[in-house]
């Protein structure tokens, strides 16, 4: 993504047009600045991301389980 | 942990015709969610069926979420007699679809799918479109869930395309993804 495509997906997600699917997922909730990063990296990228995210919370979960120290 | 890099080169390298839908299709998109395991649409002609059912069974894939002494046999003929799997293996779990609801069988995924480098290889991968129409058909609480962003990432690629061209990840990282060791499968 070059910096005008940059400049202009941040623009459109500061500010959707009304009634837009962009307005809608921000109102939904969605982290729109989450995709800003995304979309910069290739899709390969991507998913070695989200492999990381799933080891991360497999590590939460283990840990979880073990027992807190005293 | 799902190995999607190493699930995809099994598949890949067997020559497997597959179409990646699914959460890691949205992700490979630019989606944020997270999701763990890997998709895929499957072509039910019987030889891709033998290669399937060839390159997964290495890796001892079972059913997921039943008893561990149900007798379980994947095969070329157990996938032929069923329909749409889920699996766990040894490189992860991998739900195997040979259809997709709101879009049919895979021919028809596969239209609208789009090639995508993964890990090295050319992948088809189910379109921003195609996830948004499946997500629509099956209309479960998780896939409404997701929705929202996919169509907004639909929204973005067509007005930042509309602006500017089509969005390009950095080149050189594509290449590099070419040139990485492994030779490259097709899976198209």
């Amino acid at each position: 993504m070059d910096k005008t495509q940059r400049d202009e997906l941040i623009r459109l997600i500061a500010s959707p047009a009304a009634g837009s699917k962009i307005a809608a997922a921000k109102d939904f909730g969605i982290d729109l600045t989450l995709l800003v990063r995304r979309l910069e990296l290739t899709p390969t990228e991507r998913l070695q991301e989200l492999a990381a995210a799933q080891a991360f919370v497999q590590k939460l979960r283990a840990a979880k389980k073990t027992p807190a120290h005293e | 942990m799902n190995d999607f890099e190493r699930t995809l080169k099994i598949l890949c390298d067997a020559g497997v015709r597959f179409v990646v839908i699914g959460g890691v299709a949205a992700s490979a998109h630019g989606s944020a969610h997270l999701t763990y395991d890997l998709d895929i649409c499957y072509d039910r002609a019987r030889d891709n069926i033998e290669r399937l059912a060839k390159a997964l069974g290495p890796y001892h894939p079972r059913l997921r979420g039943v008893p561990d002494d149900l007798p379980f046999c994947f095969d070329a003929t157990t996938i032929a007699r069923g329909m749409n799997f889920t699996l766990t293996t040894d490189v992860g779990d991998i739900d195997m679809f040979g259809e997709v609801v709101g879009i049919g069988g895979y021919k028809d995924v596969k239209a609208l799918s789009i090639t995508e480098v993964l890990f090295g290889d050319d992948c088809a991968v189910l379109s921003l479109e195609g996830l948004i129409r499946s997500k629509r058909a099956a209309a479960r609480p998780k896939d409404l869930l997701i929705l929202p962003e996919i169509e907004a990432l639909r929204a973005i690629e067509t007005q930042v395309k509309r602006q500017s061209g089509p969005i390009e990840v950095r080149n050189e990282d594509r290449v590099k993804d070419k040139q990485s060791e492994h030779e490259p499968g097709n899976n198209l």
